[in-house]
């Protein structure tokens, strides 16, 4: 076949093109460190790159949020941490107080002290985050959550629980309200709350009582009134939200000690009641942990807390009474603690999977984007042999002339 | 004898000097773009007869002639414009491809940028540093969208650019055949019919440039001129009368060019359909497909991320109280008339839901009567609406009276999107990051019942109401409870049934009640107050990152651009081959072609030595001659 002689030389300068342009490809995937050095190279792998780079860094966003979360709940934490001490010492004065055998002077001294403790209380409780955050005080952040004032310790702000976002799907507590931990705290025994009237005159003791069928609990008031005739102590049962006796219906002879028992709840009462005294049975209502230790002072500062004549018995009441508070507060507070113990616990779950995924998704970058040195120089040698090899016969090609040997 | 001896010397001569300079002209012409090599065509002279038979009289030289196949040039044609066709595609969509060639240039780092400042703002909504920084992280995906657009943009005004030259250079060319065929007309008739070889060469150089700008085909006339046609059988070249064509505006977008004939006063536009190969058709094609449709896509992503982002932006609550309004401008999709309508009436077109757009674009025509003909350009889906307005891929499209029949609009939805997105807020405090109200359960409620934080409704516009207080009271028994506030209708409405977590929609929020509440309990809606450490909207916003709020709920922003990515690395990595693979089969026939008719320098120096060896001979000759009439003459003596 003929040849033109200027094919030759096309060809040859086709293919000494084609090769450079694949050295330098080589080359630029070196010097850049990158496989893909535009779309067109992959395609595919540039858009997952690009998905995964997206994961990549929202996992590295919800390491920061993990960071806020921890370290709002750490200080809630400690902060609780305080409260339950200061409550569990509050508790032992109260035991103490209530082992009888105090004179007035001791009661005024208690109170002194609980005082005291009401205000280190109060001051926990508007606990701020560092920079001007209140911990308890819901949404509104700048706002002091609780203010003592004429009516004792209120609750300024709101029930607003702030979330954050600490993996893909997982929202995790920044904050607790307020509420939740100091307000909300039911009196009595968390049910229903048996009370000695106030204007009593008997020694009569009521204990807190308990639940025996929750099925059976109406969620009405009652009233046990006792009548001591003929030196024969009797009692009977009355609702007085239905305006109704309780069955049996006919007075019930008292025995100090021995459990009164109707429509799913019992309670006993001790000592000895005197004709027209009256205990009440109400459902639980909020008694907030300052409202229970507030009382608790007033009860150690009045001689007769009640209104009543026998100041002992109506001592022991009070003090039962905030005791039974007191314990479902350092509950409440136990309960707080412990889920933000399991907050924490699960940030550091989060974050050793966070850090796991992280260290996967560079992996699958790494694999999607960057050269692999050992492939690429071992096709740079191969590229620039073969380079060369087309350049020698190149030349040994067009060296050849019929016009050299005229 | 001796005057025959001589004359036939002398026609040897002649035709060696003729293949001499026939062999020196291909040497000198060994590179020139389009020769063919030539070669003499030598004849006997016709003989003398004698009675003792035929005596030859010598050589003729009967023609110079080039050689040339018609076959292979044509295929070299075809060939050549496709593949420029495919080699301008490919360099044009390697400018898109190279710019989205770095992850860390493109729209994905900003985006990143934007959803991180949203997740501090929702870790420390109070925290001015962090409202700072979102309006920074907006403001820098705002810029990052414009400037890739404005590079989208520059493309396509450089491809106007291209469009005209290419217009410029195909008229050129058209002109310079024109007179080609003048010339060789003229020279045939003055040389006996004679081929004009270099000036053969010459034009069908031409018609292969022009191959190379814009598909030719060629019909040879009888006299020796050639007739041009381009695209769908337009003449450009009829004899030696060229015909010009022009640029002009789009009818259907002003802001782009278009290839028009100018005819005897009036301009007849070429569709870009009938182009079929060269490069002004793989600049067109590029425009039409490849560069719209980047272009729409990042508008499309910008457009939806502002309107989504807006929504939810405009449920929440800023540090003032007041309830969110537009975070980011939104483009409004773009509507052009053609300029050949001859009706009065205006269309608009507004988005009705941004998660439908399609990224298309869409053209309208009026039918007559009330009846619009809708084309999504994308796939060709042809809908007909009986009457406007209508909503159709989430557009709502709307027209004013005055309309003719036959009138005709372009509508880009997003195409826009991404130079007309900006950040609305500039206070800090304006970001809403709170929820606009809060619920709240009595402390003095004795039941059980819960109530949940409360979400606003996605309706808009927000209910006037929303932040009034609303009230909800237990009734006793409590198995029904009595709402109170202002908007609550029939309030206060009475012996609503409770039923546990059943969703309670007033005033445009929704809440869930659950537990046992006792009679009298009371759970109140507020207005969100002094919220600074609500971060409710912000969770909110920050979840707009991987939802799928594009495409009909089925793409995150993020994934419709690496969709846009992907596409635009498929096809240039798909012209990348099909270019090669074309210029390499171009080249295969350009070979073959050359081997008939390119020149061989071996070949010449072999051709070089076979005159020269004739030119001696036939001298030889002549001195034979010489010395028979020198015989001859000493006779006489």
């Amino acid at each position: 076949m003929r040849i033109s002689t200027s094919s030759i030389y096309n060809a040859n300068i086709n293919l000494l093109n084609q090769q450079q342009a694949k050295l330098l490809h080589t080359q630029q995937q070196i010097s850049t460190q990158r496989r893909i050095l535009t779309p067109a190279d992959d395609p595919i792998a540039a858009a997952r790159v690009l998905e995964i780079s997206q994961a990549d860094a929202s996992n590295t966003q919800y390491a920061t949020n993990r960071a806020t979360v921890q370290h709002t709940a750490s200080l809630a934490e400690s902060v609780l941490q305080s409260v339950t001490s200061l409550l569990q010492d509050v508790r032992t004065v109260m035991v103490n107080a209530g082992s009888g055998g105090l004179n007035n002077s001791d009661k005024q001294t208690l109170a002194t002290d609980l005082s005291g403790r009401l205000e280190e209380l109060l001051t926990l409780a508007n606990s701020t985050d560092g920079v001007g955050n209140y911990l308890f005080s819901g949404f509104q952040g700048r706002t002091q959550p609780f203010v003592n004032g004429m009516a004792g310790v209120q609750y300024q702000t709101d029930d607003g629980q702030r979330m954050i976002q600490v993996g893909s799907t997982r929202q995790l507590a920044a904050s607790d309200s307020g509420a939740d931990i100091f307000m909300r705290v039911k009196n009595g025994n968390g049910t229903f709350i048996a009370q000695a009237a106030t204007a009593n005159t008997g020694s009569g003791i009521v204990s807190q009582g308990t639940v025996t069928n929750p099925a059976l609990l109406t969620g009405n008031n009652y009233q046990v009134a006792f009548s001591v005739v003929a030196g024969v102590t009797t009692y009977s049962v009355n609702n007085t939200t239905l305006g109704a006796p309780v069955a049996p219906g006919t007075p019930i002879p008292y025995v100090s000690g021995q459990v009164i028992n109707f429509d799913g709840l019992q309670f006993d009462i001790t000592g000895t009641p005197a004709n027209g005294d009256v205990f009440t049975v109400a459902p639980s209502t909020n008694e907030s942990i300052f409202e229970t230790i507030s009382n608790l002072i007033t009860a150690l500062r009045t001689p007769n807390p009640l209104g009543g004549t026998d100041a002992a018995t109506e001592f022991t009441n009070s003090n039962n009474h905030a005791l039974n508070s007191l314990d479902r507060g350092i509950d409440k507070v136990l309960t707080v603690r412990s889920s933000l113990g399991t907050r924490l616990r699960e940030l550091d779950a989060l974050q050793s999977a966070g850090e796991d995924m992280g260290v996967q998704f560079k992996q699958t970058l790494s694999k999607l984007q960057d050269v692999d040195f050992n492939k690429a120089i071992s096709d740079l040698t191969q590229q620039k042999i073969s380079l060369e090899a087309a350049q020698k016969s190149f030349l040994a090609v067009s060296g050849l002339s019929l016009f050299d040997f005229m | 004898m001796g005057i025959s001896v001589f004359g036939s010397g002398l026609s040897a001569l002649n035709a060696a000097q003729i293949g001499l300079s026939t062999t020196e002209h291909n040497i000198a012409n060994a590179n020139t773009p389009g020769f063919n090599r030539q070669e003499v065509a030598l004849a006997t002279r016709l003989p003398q007869s004698t009675g003792a038979g035929f005596i030859g009289q010598g050589v003729d030289v009967s023609s110079v002639k080039r050689i040339y196949n018609e076959f292979l040039s044509t295929q070299v044609l075809q060939g050549q414009a496709q593949a420029s066709k495919l080699e301008t595609y490919y360099q044009q969509i390697g400018q898109i491809d190279n710019m989205l060639a770095d992850s860390e240039a493109g729209l994905s780092p900003a985006l990143q940028e934007l959803f991180s400042a949203v997740n501090n703002v929702a870790s420390s909504p109070e925290s001015q540093a962090a409202r700072q920084a979102l309006l920074g992280g907006a403001q820098f995906l705002v810029s990052r969208f414009q400037s890739l657009n404005q590079r989208l943009s520059d493309i396509n005004s450089s491809i106007n650019g291209q469009i005209t030259n290419s217009v410029t250079t195909i008229n050129s060319y058209a002109q310079q055949i024109a007179s080609l065929n003048k010339n060789i007309v003229l020279a045939q008739a003055a040389f006996n019919g004679q081929p004009p070889n270099d000036l053969l060469d010459q034009r069908d150089q031409l018609v292969s440039l022009l191959n190379q700008e814009v598909k030719t085909n060629v019909i040879k006339q009888g006299d020796g001129t050639l007739n041009v046609f381009i695209g769908a059988g337009q003449s450009l070249v009829v004899g030696e009368q060229p015909i010009t064509l022009k640029t002009v505006q789009s009818l259907s977008d002003p802001s782009r060019l278009e290839v028009a004939y100018v005819s005897s006063a009036s301009v007849i536009r070429v569709q870009q359909s009938s182009f079929q190969g060269g490069n002004l058709e793989g600049l067109l094609t590029f425009r039409s497909e490849s560069l719209d449709a980047a272009q729409n896509t990042l508008g499309r992503v910008a457009l939806v991320l502002a309107d989504t982002f807006n929504q939810q932006h405009k449920l929440g609550q800023d540090l003032n109280g007041a309830l969110g309004g537009n975070f980011f401008t939104q483009a409004v999709p773009l509507v052009n008339s053609n300029t050949a309508n001859t009706g009065t009436a205006t269309v608009s077109a507004s988005v009705a839901s941004s998660s439908a757009l399609t990224g298309s674009d869409y053209s309208l025509r009026f039918d007559g009567g009330t009846a619009y003909t809708l084309t999504r350009l994308s796939d060709k889906t042809v809908t007909v609406l009986a009457t406007l307005p209508q909503t159709v891929d989430g557009l709502t499209i709307a027209t004013s009276a005055g309309a003719l029949a036959g009138d005709s609009y372009l509508i880009r939805p997003t195409v826009n999107g991404a130079r007309d997105i900006s950040v609305v807020i500039s206070d800090t405090s304006k970001i809403a990051a709170a929820a606009p109200i809060r619920t709240n359960a009595s402390l003095t409620n004795i039941g059980s019942g819960r109530i949940s934080e409360g979400t606003v409704n996605a309706v808009f516009p927000v209910n006037v109401n929303l932040q009034q207080p609303v009230s909800i009271v237990f009734d006793s028994p409590p198995t029904t409870f009595t709402v109170t506030g202002t908007g609550i209708p029939g309030s206060p409405a009475a012996g609503v049934a409770y039923t546990v977590g059943a969703p309670i929609t007033y005033n445009g929020f929704t809440l869930e009640i659950t537990g046992a509440p006792a009679a009298g309990d009371t759970f109140t809606v507020t207005s969100n107050t002094n919220a600074t450490a609500d971060n409710r909207n912000a969770l909110l916003l920050a979840n707009l990152q991987t939802k799928n709020t594009m495409t009909g709920g089925t793409a995150s922003y993020q994934g419709t651009y690496a969709q846009l990515v992907s596409q635009v690395g498929n096809k240039t990595r798909e012209l990348e081959l099909t270019s090669l693979a074309q210029t390499s089969m171009v080249n295969q026939i350009v070979q073959s072609q050359q081997s008939v008719s390119g020149v061989n320098l071996d070949e010449e120096a072999a051709n070089l030595l076979r005159y020269q060896r004739a030119y001696q001979a036939a001298g030889r000759v002549i001195q034979v001659a010489n010395t028979l009439f020198d015989t001859l003459l000493s006779l006489g003596g």
